[in-house]
């Protein structure tokens, strides 16, 4: 079964935040709710980039081991999913995640934050496929209708790579391989941990 | 290497049944609770359910798709139908695909097919069904009474607008109402538009065009023929080099630079040149920061090093450029380094890479936009352009050309056949001739028209600009050139804010008549109008309405993009609440004005709601029965319809059909076609001729899109021959040398009259290519003997028809360099330029007199943000956007802002020579010099630190308010287009105090 | 910063002479500079002049496409920019959290640290603690029964030992305590006990009420614990006699039925419950509590002040939970007379004189009245309170 993950190409970012939007409009996130954001870095001087990101939907995810009332799931594809009926909005999810994923619809005074949310990879939840329940709380199950992410397939120059992890490290292998540089892929061994670091291009280092 | 659909594509993920593990165990965990009871009767007989109320509000967090009028449709249910549509944001022209179920645009889904985008979208793209919700639309008609609007119905409206309307002609003539059109328009409306105010009887009409791109099409057209992109997106897959000036493709055009970015992985070497480190600049080879406003200078230090080193394509300039040695004599002399230096403040070692690479990797291409086009001299800078491109030999050629990124979705296609002030619909400008091709195309009789007009010379003299419109209802009535100041304006889909010196037009706006504005977002110019302004400016008469339109997703039609590819919009939706398409409310009112029947004399009547509206489909035909000039002919509905159908058959590289594909609903075969049929796309539709990719092309035939220079200004001046030298036309043409236009005379000369049937030889006869309502002339050039129908002449570096021949810099009319004022002065003023006087030397003179420089040392630019377009009040009513970009801010350099005891995120008072100030978020960032800063101008809703929210019409107001630069903004008009100057003006920032 | 790009020009400046004519003469066979784009061109730049501590683009320059500094300043926690405002997403412009070593983790990033610090040892040895001391109580109880021997009530004349507003303040605190501390182990240990049992859809909703009850129930404990520090204060002064029967545990531990070492009216043991469980144990507990409730005004909540926060709590809470397990025992089953004491407020003059020989002195030679609640006179504990 396909592993699915996301490569962001940091050479082709451009800090469009389509994949912001699309993401919001596909599962109609409401205001301060950010399952996606973009992070520039070196703003405004030489060396600028960008990098979009959600969850990386981890092989060992840190979320999911701290949670708990042990909500989460992991779908045969190796998406990382949790369940709101019986997340508890505790947060520890957020504070446990390396790259900021969780979102929480309120403010958190006394603790109370809501159920957490966050990218779903556009796998919806537990409740049945395409199922208004499902769109309710996770919004669209684009997985179960053999589509890819939208953020990704909306996105503007297609720095954003989401899908089965052997194909977008191939293509992402290919860009480094034709530009000669920008071999980083951002979040991987975070991510996905070292050893599947083989599967994934490796980089210039200093 | 496009990612698109996952390979199995269809099977689900986790087929149904085959619950995730998850779910079992989850049934498991609860089996052991309760067994016999499934988890969602469990939860509501153990009142759970309802019992922990704090979970219920926080646990639907996604929001049901929900329609306007309260239409609440479930999900997955109901009829579901896919409607291709195009963005309404940039010129780009992503296509979209809008998923509507039960009427409610529900989902909106990537078209992988388009060759323009492969389903790749913006922030702005990715959040268009938001128009589907339109929460914070207008929602109906409404009137400003005593400072509040007050809904009407369309009836009231529509009797009190004419009728005040009908008075204001008849008190001060036709040209006293001001119509501003819309490039938001569709095709079919923006030409509806032109011909509804040529009914009226006035060419005072104008566009966003004028502010945008006015320079380019003006400066381009001159030198070549046609005022557009000569290329496209797609072809900078085949550049070499790529130098953008004043583009900042990433915010304004970021799908674009989906194809820059691929072609950069094949070895593209990308420049940019800008004063802001841009976003795009982030991505570039080569960053050049320079002086705002100093373009001549750098360009020209550029093209000195390729005179130089001998690097211009002399073959190229002798067959098909004129008055290149000229202009090299004075480049050489006049752009040694230190004089660029001196001006743009680029050393000569970055002058000369740029110059090395565009030369040693050709083809290169250039890309300008509003870096060049929004100066006094903008005609000049983008000239200055193309002569570069010109002396390298880059145009008409694949991977090279002038790569003018367009603005709006369909400022191109409003150019082109919109309300324009100095033409009528296909650039045929106001003389007679024209007047009576149109009065035959539109089946009106002419002389009505004509009596339609104040006088047979307000008919053919261009009309004011959208930019100086407040000029007309200000300026001294003695100074202009028409009988009365304005006294009615009518914002027809443009927004306030988007034009300079805001700070005056609040008060031309408060002397206004009557004020209109038609528009789904008319909050921008209501609250201003509703703002209250300096004592004694109010007119006590002003009558103000607002009119809810529809968005382009409300209706259907044909938009252009920025590559000239038209593209057929389906309609998504019905217009929401009460808002009508904008063809409907001309209709509407032309009935009420009394000439309804004129205005759609060839249109059948399609019932929409119930009422009567224009099909567009049939305006389409009229557009083709008449624009012969650009080509706006072959693009018959059905041709275009079957583009958007058959998406999946046009190469991404050259656009072109990869082979046969039979649309079923049409029966049209696309094949050998260009995608969108860009203009040119010459004769009838019959010809078939598949549009025109690259412009001027001579290394292909004109049948399949090749071509060469227009001979458009005579075949000789001063004795120099201004036609193509031998050798040097399209491939395959008869004539293989240069050669004038075709016309009745030309085709009789060469024996080739007969080739037209007689019904063709009877409209033929008299008349030219232009003319020629039968398309004989075009098809017997073009098809029998591979001609061009516009002659075969020469690119001209000179424009000697423009105040400066050659281009030359001159410092902008607030200008912070008084040294190079001096060198570099502006032009003299002018008296009855657009029917307004227009000032330059005597307001720059007067500027160094006062010592502005000093008082207000930073230069003011201004632009875009890519999560905004235009004057904004539409984006900042999605709230998916305006989440995004919660406030208006004022880049600001390190050093400059130490300078003033600013740190980042603090407020500032920026300062205008115009005595206004702005209430603004300081970001502290190295993006600008120390000597520049800049603003996003998609703000508006707060004025001089006030929140204008009091003065919005009720729930229609944006989710995001801000501090609209434009009300600092100052005096300066283009030389030649009245652009105004909006990318460098002068200002100074303080700290923030109360 | 040496931001400024040597590419970039600070437009308008003017310098003295126009730049040297002879740095634009194209590099030999080169494009003017212009790096190549080719993967085998990218040189070794390690010789360049302080190359570890180029900025990413100084660092691009010498070697297009290495990216390096800014991946490391990233790893560092760097904070980019995000459009989105700092007041409503605080965090959003750390891309990744920064490498940490939190006592008892690897050196990653703050998350995971804080996830191997929870998982790895509060869980594990926090759980293993609280099943320890209830097992030792169990045995201690099994094995020694029920300490001393009379009853609240019995013998001799009553002696008010908690007033009213003593009992009540105890009983609020006690309660919220007992809330806390069950919300709370549910939440940390409940998935391993609970889940299992009643499956997950009930423990959600179950914790979910828990989870909530417990952050409305810590502030309110927040404010009971202050005033049952303060109420009890004076007498858990420590005074002669409490070393020794520190020393000897208050003879608890003997066989001796009468073993029972004189003590004021606390002893040395509710002492050190007092100071170091109610005091110490508390303060960090509630003041990480009220972080972790994002109730303490003026700090930037971000995930590491919470991990923070978190680490403290549960190492706190754990042990409070222990000390209190005892002090619970002791005041319940397993002593005689101590719940009564706590519930009516009264105790005879016999369990007195067993259990506070000193107190019982006192009473008797008139420094402490036998009843306290009704004479005004007494030093009014409510009014220090408020
Ligand atoms: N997101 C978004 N996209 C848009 C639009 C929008 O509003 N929002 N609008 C559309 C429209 S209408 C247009 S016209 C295009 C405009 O697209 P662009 O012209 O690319 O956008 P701008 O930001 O206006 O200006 C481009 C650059 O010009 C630079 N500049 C300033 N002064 C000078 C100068 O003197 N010389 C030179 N060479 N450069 C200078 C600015 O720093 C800026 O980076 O974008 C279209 N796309
Ligand atoms: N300082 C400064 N000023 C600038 C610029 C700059 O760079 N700096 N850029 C200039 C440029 S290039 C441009 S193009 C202008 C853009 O400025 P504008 O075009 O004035 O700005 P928009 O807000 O896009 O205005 C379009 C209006 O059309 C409405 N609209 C959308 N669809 C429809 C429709 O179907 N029918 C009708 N009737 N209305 C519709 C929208 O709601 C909106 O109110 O700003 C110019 N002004
Ligand atoms: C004696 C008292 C307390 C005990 C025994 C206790 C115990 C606990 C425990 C065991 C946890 C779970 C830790 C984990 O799962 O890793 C926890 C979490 C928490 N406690 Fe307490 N706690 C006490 C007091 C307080 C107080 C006084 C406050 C607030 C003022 C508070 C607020 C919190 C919060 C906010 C959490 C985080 C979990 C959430 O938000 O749901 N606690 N506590
Ligand atoms: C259900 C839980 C509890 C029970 C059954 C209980 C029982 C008792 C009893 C019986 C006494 C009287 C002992 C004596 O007379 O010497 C006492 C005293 C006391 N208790 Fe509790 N208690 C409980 C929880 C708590 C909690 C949560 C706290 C504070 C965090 C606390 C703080 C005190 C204090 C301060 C005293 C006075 C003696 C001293 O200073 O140590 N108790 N408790
Ligand atoms: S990115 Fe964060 S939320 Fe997503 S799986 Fe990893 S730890 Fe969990
Ligand atoms: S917030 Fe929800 S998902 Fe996150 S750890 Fe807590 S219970 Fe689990
Ligand atoms: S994968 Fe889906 S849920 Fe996740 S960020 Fe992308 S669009 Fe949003
Ligand atoms: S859409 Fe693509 S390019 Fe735009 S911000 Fe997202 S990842 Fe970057
Ligand atoms: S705004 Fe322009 S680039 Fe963005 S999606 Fe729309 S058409 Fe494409
Ligand atoms: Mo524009």
């Amino acid at each position: 079964m396909a592993r699915m993950k996301f490569i962001c190409d940091a050479e082709r970012c451009i800090e469009c935040n389509g994949c912001v939007t699309a993401c919001k409009n596909e599962h109609e996130i409401p205001w301060g709710v950010n399952r996606r954001r973009v992070v520039t870095l070196n703003d405004g001087v030489p060396g600028e980039k960008s990098i979009s990101v959600a969850c990386m939907h981890c092989s060992d995810a840190p979320c999911m081991a701290v949670c708990p009332v042990n909500c989460f799931y992991r779908t045969e594809e190796g998406v990382v999913l949790h369940d709101k009926d019986v997340c508890i909005g505790c947060g520890y999810c957020s504070y446990a995640c390396p790259f900021g994923a969780p979102q929480f619809p309120a403010s958190g005074t006394f603790g109370v934050r809501g159920k957490m949310d966050k990218c779903t990879f556009c796998a919806g939840g537990p409740e049945a496929n395409g199922s208004e329940a499902e769109f309710d709380k996770y919004g669209r199950n684009r997985l179960a209708e053999g589509k890819l992410p939208a953020c990704a397939e909306m996105c503007s120059t297609k720095a954003l790579l989401a899908g089965d992890g052997d194909v977008v490290a191939d293509i992402f292998r290919n860009r480094v391989v034709k530009r000669g540089k920008g071999a980083e892929v951002w979040g991987w061994g975070t991510a996905y941990g070292t050893q599947q670091q083989a599967a994934a291009p490796t980089g210039t280092k200093s | 290497m496009l990612l698109t659909k996952k390979p199995h594509a269809g099977t689900p993920a986790r087929a149904e049944g085959a619950r995730s593990p998850f779910v079992h165990s989850l049934q498991r965990g609860l089996s052991h609770a309760l067994p016999t009871l499934d988890r969602r009767s469990f939860l509501r007989r153990s009142g759970l359910g309802v019992g922990v109320g704090l979970a219920a509000s926080s646990l639907t967090l996604v929001k049901k798709a929900k329609a306007a009028e309260g239409r609440e449709t479930a999900v997955g249910q109901g009829k579901v139908e896919i409607k291709r549509t195009v963005c309404s944001h940039c010129s780009v022209g992503c296509a979209v695909d809008a998923v509507v179920e039960n009427g409610v645009w529900v989902r909106q889904e990537p078209v992988f097919d388009s060759p323009i985008n492969l389903g790749a979208h913006c922030a702005k793209g990715a959040a268009l069904r938001e128009h589907g919700h339109g929460e914070y639309r207008l929602r109906y008609p409404m009137k400003l009474v005593n400072g509040k609007y007050e809904r009407i119905s369309w009836d009231q409206a529509y009797n009190e607008i004419a009728a005040k309307m009908q008075e204001l002609r008849k008190a001060s003539g036709p040209d006293s109402i001001f119509w501003i059109g819309s490039s938001k328009h569709n095709n079919e409306q923006s030409y509806l538009m032109r011909k509804f105010v040529s009914l009226w009887g006035s060419n005072n009409c104008d566009h966003q065009a004028r502010i945008c791109h006015s320079t380019t099409v003006a400066g381009v057209a001159n030198t070549w023929g046609y005022g557009a992109m000569t290329n496209s997106y797609n072809d900078m897959q085949n550049s070499k080099a790529a130098l953008y000036i004043g583009s900042n493709a990433a915010e304004a055009h970021p799908v674009s630079m989906l194809h820059m970015l691929h072609a950069k992985e094949n070895g593209t070497k990308m420049i940019v040149c800008d004063p802001r480190f841009t976003r795009t600049a982030a991505k570039a080879d080569q960053y050049i920061r320079f002086r705002s406003g100093s373009d001549i200078p750098l360009l020209f230090g550029i093209l000195y090093h390729v005179f130089k080193n001998g690097w211009e394509d002399k073959k190229y300039i002798n067959d098909r450029v004129y008055g290149m040695d000229k202009v090299r004599e004075e480049v050489l002399a006049k752009w040694t380094p230190d004089k660029v230096f001196e001006a743009s403040g680029v050393p000569e070692d970055q002058v000369f890479k740029a110059a090395e690479t565009l030369a040693m990797n050709r083809p290169s291409t250039i890309v300008w936009c509003m870096g060049q086009t929004q100066h006094s001299i903008g005609n000049a800078m983008v000239r200055a352009t193309c002569i570069l491109q010109l002396a390298l030999g880059n145009i008409g050629v694949s991977g090279g050309g002038a790569n003018i990124f367009r603005g709006h979705d369909n400022v191109q296609g409003a150019t082109d056949i919109g309300p324009n002030p100095d033409s009528l619909p296909g650039y045929y400008g106001l003389a007679e001739g024209s007047w009576r091709h149109f009065a035959k195309g539109w089946g009106v009789d002419y002389d009505w028209i004509k009596a339609r007009y104040a006088s047979p010379t307000m008919m053919t003299k261009p009309g004011m600009t959208v930019s100086r419109w407040i000029d007309g209802v200000l300026e001294k009535n003695e100074l202009i050139d028409q009988d009365s100041n304005l006294r009615g304006v009518v914002y027809w889909g443009h927004a306030p804010n988007s034009q300079s010196r805001g700070y005056e037009m609040k008060k031309a706006m408060d002397k206004l008549d009557l004020l209109v504005v038609i528009d789904p977002y008319p909050s921008a110019t209501a609250a201003m109008a509703a703002m209250p302004g300096k004592e004694g400016d109010l007119n006590p008469n002003r009558a103000v309405y607002l009119l809810p339109a529809a968005t382009q997703f409300e209706t259907s039609g044909s938009v252009t993009a920025s590559n000239r590819s038209l593209q057929w919009r389906e309609k998504v939706i019905d217009p929401l609440w009460e808002s009508r398409s904008d063809h409907m409310i001309m209709y509407q009112l032309a009935e009420k004005l009394g000439f309804g029947k004129e205005l759609v004399k060839n249109f059948k009547m399609q019932k929409v709601k119930g009422l009567d509206e224009p099909v567009p489909e049939d305006i389409l035909r009229e557009i083709n029965k008449t624009n012969w000039t650009i080509g706006y002919t072959g693009q018959s509905p059905e041709r275009l319809k079957a583009h958007m159908r058959g998406m999946h058959m046009f190469d991404v590289k050259s656009l072109r059909a990869k082979g046969s594909w039979v649309d079923k609903e049409t029966g049209y075969d696309i094949a050998g076609d260009y995608f969108g049929l860009p203009w040119p796309c010459y004769g009838t539709p019959e010809l078939k001729h598949p549009g025109t990719h690259v412009l001027y092309n001579t290394n292909q035939h004109v049948m399949d899109g090749g071509g060469n220079f227009r001979a458009n200004f005579g075949v000789e001046k001063d004795g120099v021959n201004l036609l193509a030298e031998d050798g040097s036309a399209s491939k395959g043409a008869d004539i293989q040398t240069g050669y004038p236009e075709f016309d009745h005379v030309l085709l009789k000369k060469l024996g080739w009259w007969d080739e037209l049937t007689d019904a063709e030889k009877a409209l033929a006869e008299g008349k030219n290519w232009k003319t020629d309502m039968s398309g004989g002339i075009i098809r017997v050039a073009m098809k029998n003997h591979g001609c061009h129908c516009f002659g075969n002449a020469k690119a001209r570096a000179i424009v000697w028809n423009f105040p400066d021949g050659i281009p030359q810099h001159r410092e902008p009319i607030y200008s912070t360099r008084p040294d190079l004022v001096a060198k570099y002065p502006t032009h003299d003023d002018k008296k009855a330029f657009w029917r307004l006087p227009t000032l330059y030397k005597t307001l720059q003179q007067k500027n160094l007199a006062d010592n502005v420089a000093q008082k207000f040392p930073l230069i003011l630019s201004s632009g875009r943000l890519v999560e905004y377009e235009g004057g904004g009040e539409e984006t900042r009513s999605n709230p998916w956007l305006a989440e995004l970009q919660q406030e208006a801010f004022v880049e600001i350099n390190p050093k400059a802002a130490a300078d003033r005891g600013i740190r980042n995120g603090e407020f500032v008072w920026l300062h205008s020579p115009t005595g206004a100030k702005l209430k603004v978020q300081a970001l502290v960032t190295e993006r600008v010099g120390p000597d520049t800063v800049w603003m996003p101008f998609h703000f508006s809703g707060r004025w001089q630190g006030v929140d204008m929210l009091p003065y919005y019409p009720a729930g229609a107001h944006p989710v995001v308010r801000g501090e609209a630069v434009n009300t600092a903004t100052t005096y300066g008009y283009d030389s030649v287009t009245m652009m105004q100057e909006t990318k460098t003006t002068i200002c100074n920032i303080e700290r923030f105090t109360a | 910063q040496a931001n400024q790009p040597a590419d970039s020009t600070t437009a308008g400046a003017r310098p003295a002479a126009p730049a040297a004519a002879a740095a634009s003469a194209p590099a030999a066979g080169g494009l003017g500079g212009i790096q190549g784009q080719n993967i085998f061109t990218i040189k070794d730049a390690s010789n360049e002049p302080d190359y570890a501590k180029q900025t990413n683009g100084e660092r691009a320059k010498v070697q297009p496409g290495n990216n390096a500094p800014m991946w490391r300043a990233v790893g560092a926690g760097a904070q980019g920019y995000t459009s989105l405002p700092k007041s409503e997403a605080p965090e959003a412009g750390v891309l990744v959290q920064p490498f940490v070593t939190y006592p008892g983790s690897r050196h990653t990033t703050a998350g995971e640290a804080w996830r191997q610090v929870r998982n790895n040892w509060l869980i594990p040895y926090g759980g293993s603690l609280v099943l320890i001391v209830l097992g030792a109580l169990a045995i201690f109880y099994f094995a020694r029964g029920p300490l001393g021997h009379s009853d609240a009530l019995d013998g001799g004349a009553r002696i008010e030992r908690f007033t009213p507003f003593e009992r009540a303040a105890h009983w609020a605190n006690a309660i919220a305590f007992s809330i806390l501390a069950i919300s709370g182990l549910v939440m940390a240990f409940g998935k391993f006990f609970l889940l299992p049992l009643i499956g997950g859809q009930l423990f959600g909703w179950l914790t979910y009420a828990l989870k909530n009850l417990h952050n409305f129930v810590g502030p309110l404990f927040v404010v009971s614990l202050i005033i049952i520090f303060v109420t009890f204060l004076r007498d858990n002064f420590p005074r002669k006699g409490d070393m020794r029967w520190a020393l000897r545990l208050g003879g608890m531990l003997s066989r001796d039925p009468n073993g029972e070492l004189p003590s004021h009216r606390f002893n040395a043991g509710e002492k050190l419950v007092f100071w170091g469980g109610v005091l110490l144990l508390g303060f960090f507990v509630t003041t990480s509590g009220l972080v972790l409730d994002k109730l303490w005004p003026a700090i930037t909540y971000d995930r590491q002040a919470m991990q923070y926060a978190h680490m403290v709590h549960a190492v706190s809470t754990m042990l409070m939970i222990v000390v209190f397990l005892g002090h619970i025992y002791i005041g319940t089953i397993g002593m005689r007379g101590a719940y009564t004491a706590m519930r009516r407020g009264w105790v005879g003059e016999a369990w007195a004189k067993e259990h506070h020989a000193y107190w019982y002195d006192d009473i008797r030679a008139g420094k402490i009245p036998a009843e306290r609640s009704t004479q005004p006179a007494v030093p009014a504990e409510p009014a220090r309170a408020a």
